[in-house]
């Protein structure tokens, strides 16, 4: 029974995946590690027996805990990287709007000497020059 | 006191809901030393941007609040791709005094220094004084006042912050300081008095989570950004 449970898991995720990505919530490039996991979801789900198979392979004597270490270890390593994607991202904002307020501030200050240009060039008409 | 002017050198001022204070800071800067000046505002939601503009310094307006290093490293960015020689940064809320600016400036124009920092020992509670003992032991900075915002740096030092490695920081002490030592900077100590805040409250020590935060921050900072010995 719960072998058909874990494998209804991982064909909804698939299904969800799929979703996201027709409606542009997710990147495709994302939803290729995510349907993946819904895979060995599907997989493990279906046929239980291979997880028991390399526990006992690698000398574990439950296989349910190399499943779970396993996992673990893997979605630590996937939230690491998200927060590693995080910075990155963090910098380039923190980049773009710096570079934002130089250009505008640039903007600024030729606007003010195109005005006093103009306003000089209507006095010296004025004038007769 | 002789006339100090420096044309090579922008005056940086990192600014937020500093409306109070900014016209006054500018124009002291300007009418004392004819420096250039650079207002970085913060995306404060007062004035403060019509106020410096007013008293005729240059404006950055920052569209997302980045933080006092943030806004700092944007006038520095600035100064690089307007070819100035030297950048002084200086608090917007009155506490650094425009007369000090010759003595920082100075061993930085000669050659003396990279980076001078005004240095204000006295000023501080013991709890911060305990806090800054701490962070000097886990950086291994010698520096007396890590966390003065009045500072003047040379060229290279300014290069060397506006660049990307130094967006990520947050605060401009304990991360700047370390970025320079360990870029074989030289960094000054020059002794300064400075006025008690004027309005606000700091930006930094603003509530107990906040300070625990940037203990805490700073902390990890120094340690993982030790100069490895070889």
């Amino acid at each position: 029974m719960l072998s058909w449970v874990t494998g209804a898991i991982g064909l909804a995720a698939a299904i969800t995946i799929i979703v996201l990505i027709r409606k542009d919530h997710l990147h495709v490039r994302y939803g290729i590690w995510w349907i993946a996991v819904a895979a060995v979801f599907v997989v493990v789900g279906l046929y239980p027996g291979i997880v028991d198979h390399l526990a006992a392979r690698l000398g574990i004597a439950y296989g349910p805990v190399l499943a779970l270490t396993v996992g673990l270890t893997v979605f630590v390593i996937k939230i690491l990287t998200i927060d590693i994607a995080r910075s990155r991202d963090e910098t380039r904002i923190v980049r773009l709007v710096q570079r934002i307020a130089i250009l505008e501030s640039e903007v600024d200050q030729l606007k003010r000497e195109a005005r006093d240009r103009a306003e000089g060039v209507e006095e010296g008409a004025e004038r007769g020059e | 006191m002789t006339a100090f002017t420096d044309p090579g050198c922008l005056v940086v001022i990192p600014a937020h809901n500093e409306a109070h204070d900014i016209a006054r800071v500018v124009t002291e800067v300007r009418e004392i030393h004819g420096l250039d000046v650079a207002v970085v505002d913060d995306a404060s939601q007062d004035n403060t941007v019509k106020r410096a503009r007013a008293a005729g310094a240059q404006v950055l307006p920052l569209s997302v609040q980045l933080g006092a290093w943030g806004a700092t490293q944007a006038g520095m960015r600035y100064a690089l791709r307007h070819g100035y020689e030297r950048v002084l940064t200086m608090d917007a809320d009155g506490q650094h005094e425009a007369v000090w600016i010759p003595n920082l400036l100075s061993p930085v124009i000669k050659g003396d220094a990279d980076v001078t920092i005004g240095c204000c020992v006295r000023r501080g509670s013991r709890m911060r004084k305990i806090a800054w003992r701490i962070l000097k032991a886990v950086s291994g900075l010698t520096r007396e006042d890590i966390t003065s915002g009045f500072r003047a740096y040379n060229r290279t030092a300014f290069r060397l912050l506006a660049s990307r490695e130094a967006t990520l920081l947050e605060y401009q002490d304990v991360g700047v300081l370390v970025l320079l030592r360990n870029a074989g900077l030289d960094t000054h100590d020059v002794e300064v008095t400075m006025l008690p805040r004027r309005s606000g409250t700091s930006r930094v020590y603003h509530s107990w989570f906040a300070v625990m935060y940037y203990m805490c921050h700073t902390i990890l900072l120094g340690i993982s950004k030790r100069r490895v010995r070889r």
